[in-house]
């Protein structure tokens, strides 16, 4: 009887998704995220997941785990639960513009995080300002080596809108330092700690007499201090990271290694302004195209407040 | 003694030619697996959602066929995912950066996946690598020579239309992707079933020397057999492709296991010999059923990579179980 019950429930809300969607009320949000296993991205899901409990909307989240046909299968299963609005974070440099296009054939607000598809942009685009925060974490660490030495960049994933962002800005704090001296890049997959180690070994094997590195990352940086931990030139390096994590804010807070510096990003505010953004976009309302949270430089003195509240 | 295991081998392999029979425990558990969802979501049982799952287990559906054959002679082939990543990416330089036609891409990227399938064919053979050693060492340098083409960046700019072909559904059904997909599923059944070039791999796997004093040339399928698997990831990449609109080097990290995943449980042996395409195409689907299913029941990311696994344990533990009491 309960089966019976369900199938013919299931029929009619077949029936009823067919006929397209006339309130403008969100009800059910969807979330795409590329990878939950960078706290970054965890971040962002807890901003959206904490204010929507709040506002008691409804919250489909999937992780892609990096893989773009992934998401793309994904983000169908989402729209088959018939959902409102439509948070998106691509996973992978592609950046796939077919979810965006999935999206926008079933006429839901498409929110763009951090990253946008090429070709095919959201309602509105949320990322922090990613080159000046990035010229600013570089400048800083420029400085705290004197204005000179040899510097090595561990990038995140290639083509990435965070990746060529935050490179554009570091390499402007490069070009005004003529005595510094970019002798290494290298790019990571994952933005994972594990990778920057590996990395950051190589490039320490590479250039004993190293002295700046910036990790586009956190978990880049973190990986790169341990390496020059275990190659026992903590000394001599400083490093810089970015996006300011959690485990990342409580090791600079204890201002003892050579991680010094990150830019703090306000993630739990980019998970809050996105879902705003859908709810505007669904009413009618007009959003900004783009919108940039700041990032705030911290150096190790001020990480321990950023510790007890994340922005 | 070699005598009654071929003609046993030769029993079994006509069983499963006209059968399901080696399936009928995966069969079960997908049903179930239906009834299950159906009863917990709304949305599962739909027309709509039926379609979506076919378009998200093409790429898989294609792939485990031709890793259902290497298995079959028990072989294993762990290159798919780098081969058809190198193929997608020889795809899009050819069409994209190239500006040659699509047609002309689309075979430059089915000739280097073979390519790459035959070489590690004549290394298993002719040099008597282990298939897991020579495939490992195409699965890296494959992936090596696909983030080679463009130094690691994604290519993007394909001609509208191949979008178009995972996205329009001819008669409100079929995607030209799917249409693709079920074409390799009948082919590679009517092989199977009605050719002596299917029956082959079986003898292959039950026991290659037999095969050989039967008078099968042993080496020469061996090579064809890792050809079509590679030639089928190729396949697989190039409508990868069109339901992405990019390809990018870093596609298909570890497609292979699932592949292999969608082998065994769809209850073809590791050790070769048994099994079939029948199956594989049941274990494909459920594991398409299973992430689409626990995708609409909104299960945490984290506990389906968790149910998954259990899934595989379960489907091999059965089958064994099975063996095992009969």
């Amino acid at each position: 009887m309960n089966i019976k019950l369900r199938i013919a429930a299931a029929a009619i809300a077949t029936l009823s998704a067919a006929s397209p969607a006339l309130a403008a009320e969100v009800k059910k949000v969807g979330l795409a995220m590329p990878n939950l296993q960078a706290d970054f991205f965890n971040q962002i899901k807890l901003g959206v997941e904490n204010y929507t409990k709040e506002l008691g909307i409804e919250l489909i989240v999937v992780d892609a785990k990096n893989d773009t046909a992934t998401q793309v299968s994904q983000v169908q299963d989402m729209m088959t639960q018939g959902i409102d609005a439509f948070i998106y974070i691509p996973a992978g440099a592609a950046a796939a513009a077919v979810p965006t296009r999935l999206a926008r054939a079933e006429g839901i607000p498409v929110i763009n995080v951090d990253r946008q598809p090429d070709g095919a942009p959201g309602d509105t685009f949320i990322a922090g300002e990613s080159v000046e925060s990035a010229y600013q974490v570089c400048k800083y660490i420029i400085e705290k080596a004197g204005g000179k030495g040899k510097m090595a960049i561990i990038h995140g994933q290639k083509g990435t809108t965070p990746e060529v962002l935050r490179f554009e800005g570091c390499k402007r704090a490069i070009d005004e330092n003529p005595d510094v001296e970019l002798v290494a890049q290298q790019y990571s997959q994952m933005w994972s700690p594990d990778e920057g180690f590996n990395i950051a070994q190589n490039m320490l094997q590479a250039n004993p007499d190293l002295k700046i590195i910036f990790g586009q990352a956190d978990a880049l940086a973190m990986g790169a201090a341990k390496a020059t931990d275990v190659a026992g030139m903590s000394d001599q390096v400083i490093i810089g990271g970015y996006d300011g994590d959690i485990a990342a804010l409580e090791y600079l807070a204890k201002c003892d290694g050579p991680f010094i510096v990150t830019a703090t990003q306000s993630t739990q505010l980019m998970g809050r302004l996105a879902v705003d953004s859908a709810i505007k976009v669904a009413a009618g309302e007009k959003v900004e195209e783009r919108q940039t949270p700041n990032a705030v430089l911290t150096p190790c003195e001020d990480a321990r407040q950023y510790v007890e509240k994340h922005p | 003694m070699t005598a009654t295991q071929t003609l046993r081998q030769e029993k079994s392999s006509l069983r499963e030619a006209f059968s399901f029979s080696g399936a009928t425990g995966p069969l079960i558990g997908l049903l179930l697996l239906c009834v299950f969802l159906t009863v917990m979501t709304d949305s599962f049982l739909s027309f709509r959602n039926f379609l979506n799952i076919l378009d998200q287990i093409t790429v898989l559906g294609i792939m485990a066929v031709g890793m259902t054959l290497v298995i079959l002679i028990g072989g294993i082939d762990l290159s798919v995912g780098s081969v058809m990543a190198l193929a997608m990416m020889v795809l899009g330089y050819l069409n994209v950066e190239a500006g040659m036609p699509m047609i002309i891409a689309i075979t430059g990227a089915l000739l280097v996946a073979g390519l790459a399938g035959a070489i590690s064919g004549f290394l298993i053979t002719e040099f008597k690598v282990p298939a897991f050693i020579a495939t490992l060492a195409m699965m890296s340098i494959a992936r090596g020579l696909a983030n080679m083409i463009t130094d690691g960046s994604q290519i993007i700019g394909f001609p509208a239309w191949f979008n178009m072909s995972a996205i329009i559904r001819y008669g409100g059904f079929l995607t030209l992707t799917v249409a693709v997909m079920l074409a390799v599923f009948v082919i590679a059944i009517l092989f199977q079933r009605y050719r002596a070039g299917g029956r082959m791999l079986y003898a292959i796997g039950g026991n290659p020397e037999v095969a050989r004093l039967a008078g099968i040339n042993v080496k020469r399928t061996t090579i064809l057999v890792y050809t079509s698997c590679a030639l089928l990831s190729g396949l697989a990449g190039i409508l990868l492709a069109a339901r992405l609109d990019s390809v990018q080097p870093s596609s298909g990290v570890a497609y292979e296991l699932d592949a292999i995943a969608a082998v065994v449980i769809g209850g073809t042996s590791l050790s070769g010999g048994t099994g079939g395409i029948g199956g594989t195409i049941i274990g494909v689907l459920i594991i398409g059923v299973l992430r689409n299913g626990l995708n609409l029941l909104n299960v945490s990311p984290f506990l389906q990579a968790v149910i998954i696994g259990l899934v595989i344990v379960l489907a091999v533990a059965a089958e064994t179980f099975k063996h095992r009491k009969s």
